[in-house]
């Protein structure tokens, strides 16, 4: 099946102390293992598109090294006013010009938290969609999509072309080996402008939540600690 | 324009408690800004819920029932409430964020033309704009965002708002709804149900939930044990997901589900940002881990440190006692 997968760039939020370090978002390192595994044996491609700034350049090569075919790199140099709606038009734009069975995207970048993209490029594209995937196989003209739900997993069949939105649950993504690293140095990226796009919504601050504090904290035997609990949950909390 | 739709998710015939939470909400905020609150039901049963809407605010509840809605398929649920929203011609459309709602957001919001607020914590909505606040950066730091746009859709984090009731004198219109299933593009193959969830994790008044320390088999029994005397739903960390010890569908933090219970169990879970982000709106948090210095201690109203598999047999000896 022919792929392209979204990939973006997102700070590494798992970092306790914010290093500024910047790293493929896990769902769509998820999304270009997935692909991968499903073309396995196969000549068909897995190509990539990201949209970010020239610095972006090296997690573009990060998954061209985990075995992508070949990427477009869609030069913003500051991602700061676009959100998901203007995200999703640029996209949109580029696969204007190219053909795919399949599109992939991670459910959502680890930055932003939206989930929005990919279902809107999918509407926009005019195509069928399943999000939070946790497994996909290929079927004939099909793409058999498991998804987790609220109660359980569904299992739908999408016609291609289709699109579909990743989790991380799905796989765990390999590590490039030596080979894929060289051949990824070696590969051209063409660059390309963004469509001009308008955002619908505006960030106006970011801010540290109230953070919760924390209580208290014993050591010492089971029977002790349990009956300290139980007691400031009956007297203190009132939970039980 | 002038008014607030909500659209009510629905679980085993019944309105989802988030749904509620939203509904309860979007009634306090159109009262303070003068907008009426209609409500919209997409479910083969769904006139027979109109009431529990029109006691929680909506005085027009928009009813189109057809066993499609209940097949979990995103294209007929996209087609039926862009039709009530035509209808309905609101200023903004609020959900609750839940896996249902999230499969149809993006797409609903581009063929309404409508600006989307994801995943908010809090909101409100005047005739000039939409303001919110939602966790971003693994729940690190809350945006403040805004949209003046004429229509926009907001999907609200579980547990952000109580439920309460207004006295609203309501009307139920029903609505029509074909769907041509030749332009689906989908089918369901099968719904694999995760067994042995008997209260919904999103909703339960009490989580006990389970990271590596809980290792085994044996140490998910204690943890079972836990939840069935406290009437519990039980949540797990991504590691014992991995592991296949626990569903997926019990994951718990910024991949998983969002849990806003009255009292949380945090058992052998080690507290990284991913699980808190998704469980730090808890009123009481109890964890329990052997290391002291397991950043779940930061969180947590009472610590206690010591090894699961030896405080759990007394907790849950001690509960049983209390409890029954």
């Amino acid at each position: 099946m022919k792929f392209c997968v979204c990939i973006k760039q997102v700070p590494d939020v798992q970092a306790s102390v914010q290093t500024g370090r910047m790293v493929l978002n896990a769902y769509d390192a998820s999304a270009v293992e997935e692909a991968l595994v499903v073309n396995e044996g196969t000549d068909d491609v897995v190509d990539l598109v990201l949209i970010g700034p020239s610095s972006a350049t090296e997690t573009i090569r990060k998954a061209l090294a985990m075995g992508a075919s070949n990427a477009t790199h869609i030069v913003v140099e500051s991602l700061g006013g676009l959100d998901s709606h203007a995200i999703a038009h640029i996209l949109a734009d580029h696969f204007a010009s190219h053909e795919y069975d399949a599109i992939l995207t991670g459910k959502q970048s680890q930055d932003s938290d939206s989930g929005l993209a990919g279902s809107m490029l999918a509407e926009l594209l005019g195509i069928p969609f399943a999000t939070n995937a946790v497994g996909l196989k290929a079927e004939g003209e099909d793409l058999v999509v498991t998804r987790q739900g609220d109660s359980g997993q569904e299992i739908v069949a999408l016609k291609t072309p289709c699109l579909v939105t990743c989790s991380n649950d799905m796989n765990n993504p390999r590590i490039p080996s030596l080979k894929g690293i060289m051949g990824a140095k070696r590969k051209q990226i063409p660059n390309k402008e963004a469509a001009s796009v308008s955002a619908l919504t505006d960030v106006s601050k970011s801010f540290s939540p109230p953070g919760r504090e924390a209580g208290v904290k014993w050591e010492g035997e089971a029977e002790e600690l349990v009956s300290q609990l139980v007691s400031k949950l009956q007297n203190e909390a009132g939970v039980l | 324009m002038n008014s607030i739709l909500v659209y009510l998710s629905v679980h085993d015939a019944r309105i989802k408690r988030s749904s509620l939470e939203a509904l309860s909400r979007a009634r306090e905020v159109g009262k303070a800004s003068g907008m009426a609150v209609e409500a919209a039901i997409l479910h083969s049963a769904a006139a027979e819920m109109a009431s529990v809407a029109h006691a929680h605010g909506a005085s027009k509840v928009f009813c189109m029932a057809n066993p499609i809605f209940d097949s979990h398929l995103n294209a007929p649920l996209i087609a039926g409430l862009s039709k009530v929203i035509k209808m309905s011609s609101p200023r903004a459309v609020v959900m609750a964020s839940t896996e249902g709602v999230k499969d149809v957001l993006g797409a609903l919001a581009i063929r309404t033309d409508a600006a989307v607020l994801p995943d908010v914590a809090s909101f409100y909505v005047t005739s000039d704009e939409v303001t919110c606040e939602r966790p971003v950066m693994a729940a690190k730091l809350l945006a403040s965002t805004t949209s003046t746009h004429p229509l926009v859709f907001i999907s609200v984090r579980s547990g952000s708002y109580e439920v309460s009731e207004g006295e609203t004198v309501g009307t139920v219109e029903e609505v029509a709804f074909d769907f041509d299933e030749a332009t689906l593009g989908a089918t369901l193959r099968e719904i694999v149900q995760t067994t042995g969830d008997t209260v919904d994790l999103s909703e339960a008044n009490v989580v006990v939930a389970a990271g590596r320390g809980v290792r085994d088999e044996s140490g998910k029994a204690l943890v079972d044990e836990l939840a069935s005397i406290t009437g519990a739903a039980i949540g797990a960390s991504r590691a014992v997901v991995e592991t296949g010890l626990f569903p997926a569908t019990a994951q718990i933090g910024q991949t998983g589900k969002v849990v806003s219970p009255e009292l949380y169990f945090a058992v052998g879970i080690s507290g990284a940002i991913q699980h808190v982000a998704g469980m730090n709106n808890s009123r009481v948090i109890v964890a329990i881990n052997k290391d002291a210095d397991a950043p779940i201690f930061d969180v947590a109203t009472y610590g206690l440190v010591g090894d699961c598999f030896k405080i759990l047999p007394v907790l849950n000896a001690e509960l049983r006692k209390i409890i029954s």
